[in-house]
């Protein structure tokens, strides 16, 4: 067990590394950079431009660049942002709240309501509750998610006046109630998406369950259907699922993005945005690193909890 | 894999006829399917032959017809805030839509294929390099790799192809890396070998042809990814520039015109969502009807 | 940078002060700070060190935390505040060949940490500003500073290298920074300081939370009158129609830079219980062109292409009438704005029959040509700004009725305002802009031979346009104290541009600036770079 972590571990180590090159790569080689956000003030002269980007340290070679940037990171340090000259952490930090909070929270739901879906989609196999699911979750995989948003803000906001068409909460007013009424927009978007693949999931990984021997040796004993279903098959469907939520982690992570967006919901997506629009470098790297450690974490906990659910699983690659 | 049966010398004779596959018969059966299939058709001769038959072209601009809502005068669909048929732009915009989920699945397909062919043929340290460079693009949320990307191009429709191609072939290229490693073993591969056979035609004459079916279920899918990606990058003003339309950037102006004007949000939204779905629909028929060992619908 | 997009893209209306002056009940701010202010803004601040390199968004913050020598108001004036006058001529600040100035400062002043303001913060920041490793928004007229003499705890003598009359604007918006404070960091870069600012402005650090909004809170040492609010919040909300919702709906009190978008204006103005004001911005939209760019260099092009341009049907349609057609790169607001330079008519039988005369003649796809130059070119602006791209979309029609080909070629900001716009590397580009510094209207880094960053210059010219006259025109009017003098050539130099067409000028930005009833002070000021001026005057009738 030890070596198997220490190998995926050492794997997840090398697979950041090269993420931090790709990442590097792609913006600094791509044109545009942050110095336009000042010559666009049309205050500064060529002159300061070229001061302030010696002062960052912009007109050096790249891999100049990156290994000082890569040496800065490994010992803690992830720069600061161009924007404000706060630490990538703490800036990340003041923002992962929100994210997390959108995500934990869709997911649950995405679980209840997908494996709900699934289980009895897979129990009455073929009749119309399951073929409506079947295609309601294909549909829901191909709807644009930020469209999903801006009909569910026609619909309950401008339409209906139930729901407020964004932010966290409302200036002066934190209460709980006040952030839940905020909330229920952006997680319906965010779990549609995961409660069609945990409803597919659940229907194929219940199927499998209930051809198994001890399902029919079960039945077999005359053992009534609700108490197999609960005590033999559920047990046995659900295991595989949770690694479903660990690779679920980048979808999710995109889907969070384009959510904030719609709902003005200030969190991780909404800051990677903003700067991208601001060629804010080490925010930017910041988060693409930080999200391929959560990607890493989701996939490695996947994987760790497989060979838990299913001890037979041959742990190569 | 059904591949796994066919020996060496049969893969030589031209495949028997695609009407005659106990395959397709079981994507005929497969409603869902059809149903995409034709969706599909209906999209593309709409937009292909569409835009000759009405009255307005896409770029007609005229003020004084502005925000017609639909069906309510000569605008079927109505009109946008520069007063362009949404009839003619939609269709207009399903040509560009869809060509850029075709091409950039040509494309990813190509990077894909390749690059899952060598690694799993070649395994050893090449493999291990081009699969962990795969792993490596993957730790990327999608969304997060093209906005970064499309924030620092500038935009055209080749580019957002690229782009779009780019961010979307890894799944491919494990997906037939993973076939290809499993089809290495089998009797007629050892026996190309055993002939002297060069690499380059094992690869493409004896490994490719038999990894066709997972290949094609991907790239179905994989226009479907591509459309939605391309409405992503729209919406969010990095992709496809006006006055050129495209089913995602017809979105980006919408969202403020969402209590005046709602259809120009919900028409092209539900152009996209007939699309994908279409595509998924085909993808998932093919998939059950190419191996009919998982089901999943 | 993204604020020009938002200016103009966003929609900008105008009207001016004098409606939201009169809509403006007469009532008495309360003897103690009293309720608070949530200022709905589409940008985020997020520097605060008011040296340092900021957006409007910023800017407004930094007049709450800092104050400057003296500040303009919005007819004009100097109206002194760290300073005790504003020094001139007359009362012996400046001697008469500008060259030596002489300010005496308030007393009364403290820094909101309690130790006072003194003549030794004024010497610190003008020396910080001219430090060679600090990232400092720009030096212009700073950098003609030199021996700095402290002569009292409140006053402070230095002399000027060369006569530079746009110093005094330039003055009124360069905030004081703390020596006391500043002086201790290592590095004034990334001082704390820069991310917990302490000044002498009417409200003091409160808290920010990044991404959301951020809070200040009323001083209670300020030197001047006011504050009346206990509290100002700035609240971050990046999409327009979410902040004008927030608006509608009384989340926010005052919605400010950014605006109401141009399509909602009409309903604010009928909503209930708000009040809009439709206020003038100082920035210009128009056309720049690079006259360096084969067809442009041909002055009869330009003419024809504006000729053929219907300004007033994209005012009409795209901003709904709010912003106001324009033939000079200054605000009407402007003390030199010159109101009679020819008026543009859209006639595109004129346009026609210039190009015809000139020799160019219609070619394949009725495209005109002229000696093996094609009249096609790319229009550029900041991708995502759906105003704009309406704008070009009409344009585009309207050039093509002339035989002129225009191109749409957008682009993210960081690519257009990189090396594309700086090295005069577009054909054309659609963007609104700040002519002046401060509210002086010297134009010199805009207009200058010498300020071509394509050609080694350091300036902004990159329209590349090259006028031995205006050169000279440039110099006199930077060199002159007496604003009449100004005035008269300032009126020339508006003319030449106007005549030569350097830029096809479209209108000046108006934004619809939308305010709570009841909240009153507010008062915009194209002078000051931010609506939010004055907040220290805002307060809520009882």
């Amino acid at each position: 067990m030890s070596s198997f972590l220490l190998r995926r571990f050492g794997q997840a180590v090398l697979l950041l590394f090269i993420v931090s090159m790709i990442g590097f790569a792609i913006l600094h080689l791509a044109p545009g950079g942050p110095m336009s956000q000042f010559a666009a003030g049309g205050e500064m002269s060529q002159e300061d431009l070229d001061r302030i980007a010696q002062q960052l340290g912009l007109n050096r070679p790249l891999p100049v660049q990156y290994g000082e940037w890569l040496w800065r990171m490994l010992s803690g340090d992830w720069g600061r942002s161009y924007r404000d000259g706060q630490t990538v952490t703490a800036i990340i930090g003041s923002h992962i709240g929100a994210t997390l909070q959108l995500m934990a929270t869709s997911t649950v739901l995405a679980m209840t309501f997908g494996a709900w879906i699934g289980i009895l989609g897979a129990i009455r196999r073929y009749s119309l509750f399951d073929s409506l699911a079947t295609v309601g979750a294909m549909i829901a995989l191909s709807i644009p998610t930020f469209w999903f948003g801006l009909v569910l803000i026609y619909v309950f906001s401008v339409w209906l006046g139930w729901l407020p068409s964004g932010n966290r909460y409302t200036i002066g007013d934190g209460s709980l109630m006040n952030q839940i009424h905020h909330m229920i927009g952006p997680v319906m978007v965010l779990a549609l998406v995961s409660t069609a693949v945990w409803s597919r999931y659940m229907r194929s990984s219940m199927l499998e369950v209930v051809n198994q021997d001890y399902v029919r040796t079960a039945r077999a004993k005359g053992l009534s259907e609700r108490s197999i279903l609960i005590r033999h098959a559920l047990r046995n469907a659900l295991l595989p699922m949770i690694t479903i939520t660990g690779l679920h982690v980048p979808t999710l992570l995109s889907g969070a993005l384009v959510t904030e967006t719609v709902f003005t919901w200030p969190g991780m997506g909404r800051l990677f945005l903003d700067s991208i629009s601001y060629r804010d470098y080490p925010v930017v790297m910041g988060i693409l690193m930080f999200s391929a450690v959560l990607v890493l974490l989701g996939s490695l906990t996947a994987d760790l909890l497989y060979g838990v659910a299913d001890p037979r699983i041959a742990r190569s690659g | 894999m059904s591949a796994s049966h066919v020996s060496v010398e049969t893969l030589s004779l031209p495949p028997p006829g695609l009407w005659h596959r106990p395959g397709f018969k079981r994507f005929r059966r497969h409603k869902l399917a059809v149903f995409g299939a034709c969706g599909i058709v209906l999209l593309t001769l709409a937009c292909v032959l569409g835009p000759m038959l009405l009255p307005y072209t896409d770029t007609f601009i005229d003020i004084r017809q502005r925000f017609a809502p639909p069906f309510s005068g000569p605008h079927i669909l109505g009109t946008d805030p520069l007063g362009r048929d949404i009839l003619a732009r939609l269709l207009m915009a399903g040509r560009i839509s869809l060509a850029v989920g075709f091409c950039a699945m040509i494309i990813a397909m190509a990077i894909g294929v390749c690059i899952g062919l060598i690694a799993g043929f070649y395994e050893g340290i090449v493999g291990t390099a081009l699969m962990r460079f795969v792993d490596a693009m993957l730790c990327f949320p999608s969304i997060f790799l093209l906005l970064a990307i499309s924030a620092l191009i500038q935009p055209s429709v080749p580019s957002i192809v690229m782009l779009i191609a780019m961010t979307s072939w890894m799944e491919v290229a494990r997906v037939v890396e993973a076939q290809i490693r499993s089809l290495k073993s089998r009797d007629f591969v050892q026996a190309a070998v055993s002939f002297g056979a060069s690499h380059r035609r094992i690869m493409f004459r004896e490994l490719l042809p038999n990894a066709v079916a997972p290949i094609v279920v991907a790239a179905t899918l994989n226009v479907a990814h591509a459309i939605l990606a391309e409405s992503y990058i729209s919406f969010l003003g990095y992709g496809i520039q006006p006055p050129t339309p495209s089913w995602g950037n017809m979105l980006e102006s919408a969202q403020s015109y969402l209590t005046s004007a709602p259809w120009l949000a919900i028409l092209p939204g539900a152009a996209i969502t007939l699309a994908v779905t279409s595509f998924n629909f085909v993808g998932d028929g093919l998939r059950d009807a190419l191996d009919p060992r998982m089901d999943l619908g | 940078m993204l604020a020009l997009g938002l200016l103009a893209g966003g929609g900008a209306l105008i009207g001016g002060q004098k409606r939201a002056a009169a809509q403006m009940k007469p009532a008495t701010a309360p003897a103690k700070p009293r309720g608070q202010v949530v200022a709905g803004i589409s940008q985020e601040p997020t520097v605060f060190n008011p040296l340092m390199p900021g957006s409007e968004v910023d800017q407004g913050v930094w007049w709450q935390l800092f104050s400057p020598l003296w500040h303009i108001d919005p007819q004009g004036r100097f109206v002194p505040d760290l300073a005790r006058e504003v020094p001139s001529v007359a009362n012996g600040g400046l001697s008469a060949d500008g060259l030596t100035w002489k300010i005496r400062l308030r007393s009364d002043a403290k820094w909101h940490d309690g130790t006072p303001f003194t003549a030794e913060d004024v010497k610190y920041t003008l020396e910080l500003i001219n430090t060679p490793g600090f990232r400092v928004r720009n030096r212009i007229g700073h950098n003609l500073v030199r021996d700095i003499a402290i002569v009292a705890p409140d006053e402070i003598h230095w002399r000027m290298e060369g006569a530079y009359s746009p110093y005094l604007s330039i003055l009124a918006l360069t905030f004081m920074v703390p020596r006391h404070i500043l002086a201790k960091a290592d590095d004034p870069n990334t001082a704390p300081f820069n991310n917990r600012p302490i000044g002498t402005g009417p409200f003091r650090w409160g808290e920010r939370v990044a991404g959301d909004n951020l809070l200040l809170q009323a001083s209670e040492s300020y030197h001047g009158a006011g504050p009346h609010l206990e509290r100002v919040v700035f609240k971050y909300i990046p999409d327009l129609t979410a902040l004008y919702t927030q608006f509608r709906t009384g989340q926010v009190d005052y919605l400010g830079i950014g605006g109401i978008p141009a399509h909602f204006a009409k309903e604010a103005e009928s909503l209930k219980g708000r009040r809009i004001s439709r206020s003038p911005t100082p920035f210009v939209e128009h056309i720049a062109l690079n006259l360096e760019f084969g067809p442009f260099a041909n002055k009869v092009v330009r003419e024809a292409l504006y000729l053929a341009m219907d300004k007033q049907a994209r005012i009409d349609a795209i901003y709904y009438g709010l912003p106001v057609a324009t033939e000079s790169f200054l605000p009407r607001e402007s003390w030199a704005f010159e109101p009679d330079l020819p008026v543009h008519r859209h006639d595109p039988a004129r346009a026609n029959a210039l190009l015809d005369a000139a020799g160019w003649t219609r070619g394949a796809n009725g495209i005109r040509e002229k000696s093996g130059v094609r009249l096609s070119f790319a229009n550029s602006t900041t991708t995502g700004n759906p105003g704009r791209e309406q704008s070009q979309q009409l344009l585009q029609q309207d050039w093509r009725a002339i035989g002129a080909e225009m191109k749409i070629s957008n682009m993210p900001a960081a690519v257009i305002w990189g090396d594309f716009w700086q090295k005069s590397k577009f054909e054309s580009v659609t963007v609104g802009s700040n002519f002046m510094i401060g509210n002086d209207p010297d134009v010199t880094p805009r207009f200058s031979g010498k300020a071509i960053p394509a050609k080694q210059g350091a300036g902004l010219n990159t329209y590349q346009y090259q006028n031995a006259e205006m050169d000279k025109l440039l110099a006199l009017g930077a060199s002159q104290f007496d604003q009449r003098e100004r005035k008269a050539t300032y009126s020339q130099i508006q003319r030449m541009i106007r005549e030569d067409l350097v830029l096809l000028p479209v209108y000046q930005s108006v934004m619809a600036e939308g305010l709570k009833e009841g909240l009153n002070g507010f008062a915009p000021n194209i002078n000051c770079s931010s609506n939010c001026w004055n907040m220290r005057d805002w307060f809520w009738a009882s």
